[in-house]
């Protein structure tokens, strides 16, 4: 017992020996370490500003920054920011680091980490450099990199925005779809912002788009830059509204329009092109249709391997006219395909015809998608076509 | 000590047992930080430094260091002197201390450096084991020196990060990568072998008779081997 | 799911594409040494799972809650190996006391293991890595199970090293590490594989 204590101690002698030793050579080491790491910390930021002669953390906190931004770093001397932001991009997050000069010009933006797939984010950067607001927002995208490049200048304007919040200015950060559901929110308040458009079923052309609030409090009309609530008793609430007439007539056209399911057994020619068809109790219809979507190669049967299908959402008035037309589903490629989802193309088939409807501007690389969609469209006319006839 | 003995003592470890290349210890740093001359030097002298601090200190306190409590000793010696080192390396050579990374840390659990605190500092005088520290620590720096030599040239075209133009075309990247190291190693220890014909006392496996465990080691294959011994 | 996907990462990436032994060369010394039979390799492996299972389990909280609470983490290296000889220490007397079956099957290549690089290698790496107490446990397990898939694949092919006709030189060590390289090479086929599978 004596001797194992005796060991013990020696044992705990040396202990306190090397533990001492280690404390002394750590109060050494310890203050050059932090300034070597402070060093390499500083490098990355040197590298987007190149002048810079020291930096400090900004808490970002006091102030209200683009969602990307993650740090920011004040240049010690007044000479500006640099900003580190988290941007999504072809599927995976790019992080990148901005430098904004005093001037408000980009003074370097690189892209420390990133899983995406082409590598055009490594050198995209370098163009921004000596760039203020205005030349950024005319920086040409990568084709072919469209999601990764597009997201890269999205983060440097954030940059941008940053830098002139932090120095006190006033900067509207709000991204588009946010500023549509605020002015929606301002002509009807009592959508607190749950709008969607209103898929038209019916010919209404009071208005560029009608809005629906979700929460069934009523319309916004859309007239030019002009935003008109509607509640939901058909009461306008804004003031000197030229055509308020119509605008009451075509809610209530809305509120009364109902829809009847077809049933499609009925049409065997169809099971295999159509989703779903409607018909409202005005005679018009809504068909639902598959088109082969990229990487479908020809046939009717379900590849889920090898593509899949694009369904599209189409209204016909009893004259073949469509009323509105909306994509429900894609799976295109990132980037290049899935532009058919947008708006800005779907829109276009609004009002054609059966004899038009191939007059629309095709998805820039993307023929095959085009074509399904087109292939689509070119369904739910025939659909249209014997549905109606069969009516008849 | 007679010099001439003291001779023996320090280029036992360059030469006759070197380490590495003879007496098969320390194989982890040796594979994993040779893809470069520059890593492997630091490597080897680190542990230099570190065997040659324990050496001392063990072989100064072998008369009171218990005999049951010496292995714990010798741990916590040598994970002390490795930290040390690991923190001097970190302020004044910070681009060796990232590309050694865990490896630094990992001295500690050398075998070479428990293995000369067991064999030898624990029985033999300060001198005697500083010089045995130095002479095993070269052998092991100057084996990982020809092994990074080796497996830059053939596999990265430079040395010391100085790029060889000429070698560019010829350059064996699989070398500079995991699989190469173990490959290189195996093809320097049959060199070994080939140029001493067989005097370097050499194993025909990686039996228990080099084994720095075989005293508290209790497989059973162990003892009977050493009895056949 | 997301953190799911993660812990699957970690678990695949450390027994395939950074395999402690043939990518990272840890624990090379039992892998070269108690490699010769399958009932070896394999009692080794699992016995080294095992105690990094155990050390990590106990080192991790030791890193976060004492040395960086009293601002001391140059004890690091100090502390792990202690800690790890001396549950490898316990771990053996409970094993011999508790079932010994047991102990003759795994007990034996315990005290191998204290000094083994894998393990302690493990534990600072978690540290280095920043794992959570989670990820750190998971990647643990698969170093542990990394190191026995390489211990048994390599003890199949060492029993056919065994009964071939070697020219003098490579005989031993040297056609061993070359055969090593070969399993290594094999591994590295894995690289890319993991973040394809979830990514």
């Amino acid at each position: 017992m004596k001797k194992n204590i005796k060991n013990l101690s020696v044992f705990v002698c040396i202990c306190t020996v090397i533990t001492l030793l280690l404390a002394v050579t750590n109060s050494i080491t310890a203050p050059i370490i932090e300034k070597n790491q402070n060093a390499s910390a500083n490098a990355a930021l040197l590298e987007v500003m190149p002048n810079g002669s020291g930096f400090e953390t900004v808490d970002k906190s006091s102030y209200t920054l683009p969602a990307t931004v993650t740090e920011v770093w004040k240049e010690t001397s007044g000479g500006g920011y640099v900003v580190k932001l988290v941007t999504s991009g072809y599927g995976s997050d790019m992080v990148i680091m901005c430098g904004v000069g005093a001037d408000g010009v980009v003074t370097g933006a690189k892209c420390i980490s990133s899983n995406e797939t082409l590598g055009k984010e490594k050198t995209y950067g370098e163009s921004f450099a000596g760039k203020d607001s205005a030349a950024v927002d005319a920086t040409d995208i990568i084709s072919g990199a469209t999601k990764t490049t597009e997201a890269y200048k999205n983060a440097v304007k954030d940059a941008l925005n940053t830098a002139i919040i932090l120095g006190g200015g006033d900067v509207d950060i709000r991204t588009e779809e946010q500023i549509l559901q605020d002015n929606l929110t301002a002509a009807l308040p009592t959508g607190e912002g749950t709008f969607e458009k209103l898929f038209l079923v019916e010919d209404i052309d009071v208005s560029d788009s009608i809005y629906v609030a979700t929460n069934g409090a009523g319309y916004v009309f859309v007239i030019g830059d002009t935003f008109i609530g509607v509640d939901a008793d058909g009461t306008i609430l804004a003031d000197g509204v030229e055509n308020a007439e119509a605008i009451t007539a075509a809610v209530a056209l809305i509120q009364s329009t109902t829809l009847e399911e077809i049933d499609l057994s009925a049409y065997p020619d169809l099971q295999k092109t159509v989703v779903s068809a409607k018909k409202t109790s005005t005679g018009n219809f809504v068909i639902e249709t598959k088109g082969a979507g990229y990487g479908i190669k020809g046939g009717d049967e379900y590849h889920p391997a090898s593509g899949e299908y694009i369904i599209v959402r189409v209204s016909i008035n009893p004259d073949g006219k469509i009323i509105d037309c909306l994509t429900v589903y894609e799976a295109e490629t990132d980037g290049l395909g899935d532009a058919c989802a947008s708006e800005s193309f779907y829109g276009q088939f609004d009002g054609k015809t059966e004899e038009n409807y191939t007059e629309i501007d095709a998805i820039s690389k993307a023929t095959m998608t085009t074509k399904g969609y087109i292939q689509a469209i070119e369904r739910a006319f025939a659909a249209f076509n014997i549905l109606n006839g069969g009516e008849q | 000590m007679s010099k001439n003995k003291s001779l023996s003592v320090l280029t036992n470890g360059i030469l006759k047992e070197n380490p590495v290349l003879v007496l098969i210890l320390g194989t982890c740093p040796t594979l994993a930080t040779t893809t470069k001359v520059t890593d492997a030097l630091g490597m080897g002298l680190a542990a230099l430094v570190v065997l040659l601090c324990s050496n001392v200190f063990i072989s100064l306190l072998r008369k009171i260091i218990p005999e049951t409590m010496r292995i714990p000793c010798y741990i916590v010696i040598i994970a002390g002197f490795v930290t040390i080192v690991k923190m001097l390396i970190q302020a004044f050579l910070p681009d060796l201390y990232s590309s050694l990374g865990v490896y630094l840390d990992l001295i500690t659990v050398n075998c070479i450096i428990l293995g000369r605190a067991e064999m030898f500092a624990g029985k033999n005088s300060v001198a005697a084991s500083a010089l045995d520290g130095i002479g095993m620590g070269t052998g092991f720096t100057l084996a990982l020196f020809a092994m990074a030599t080796v497996r830059e040239v053939f596999g990265a075209a430079s040395f010391a990060g100085i790029s060889i133009p000429f070698m560019e075309a010829y350059k064996i990247e699989f070398l500079s990568k995991a699989p190469g190291g173990l490959l290189v190693y195996g093809l320097l220890i049959a060199l070994v072998y080939a140029v001493t014909k067989g005097k370097a006392p050499h194993k025909v496996s990686f039996s228990c008779a080099g084994c720095d465990h075989r005293d508290t080691c209790k497989i059973e294959t162990c003892s009977k081997k050493e009895a056949q011994a | 799911m997301e953190q799911m996907k993660i812990l699957l990462i970690i678990l695949f990436s450390a027994v395939f594409v950074d395999n402690y032994v043939l990518s990272r060369f840890l624990g090379i010394c039992p892998f070269l040494g108690v490699s010769k039979k399958f009932d070896q390799a394999s009692g080794m492996g699992i016995a080294v799972t095992v105690v990094m299972l155990i050390a990590t389990a106990v080192t991790w909280p030791i890193q976060y809650f004492v040395l960086n609470a009293l601002n001391m983490g140059y004890l690091q290296n100090i502390v792990f190996i202690l800690v790890i000889a001396t549950l490898v220490q316990i771990l053996e007397m409970l094993l011999r006391k508790l079932s010994p079956a047991l102990y003759k099957g795994l007990g034996v290549y315990l005290p191998l293991i204290t000094t083994n690089c894998a393990v302690l290698g493990v534990t600072i790496n978690n540290i280095i890595d920043g794992y959570s107490f989670a990820e750190s446990m998971v990647s643990s397990l698969g170093c542990g199970l990394g190191f026995l898939l390489a211990m048994v694949l390599f003890s199949g092919l060492r029993s056919r090293i065994n009964e071939s006709n070697i020219p003098t030189p490579f005989r031993g060590l040297a056609v061993t590490l070359i055969a090593a390289s070969f399993i290594s090479l094999v591994f590295m086929g894995f690289s890319g594989i993991v973040e394809n599978i979830f990514g």
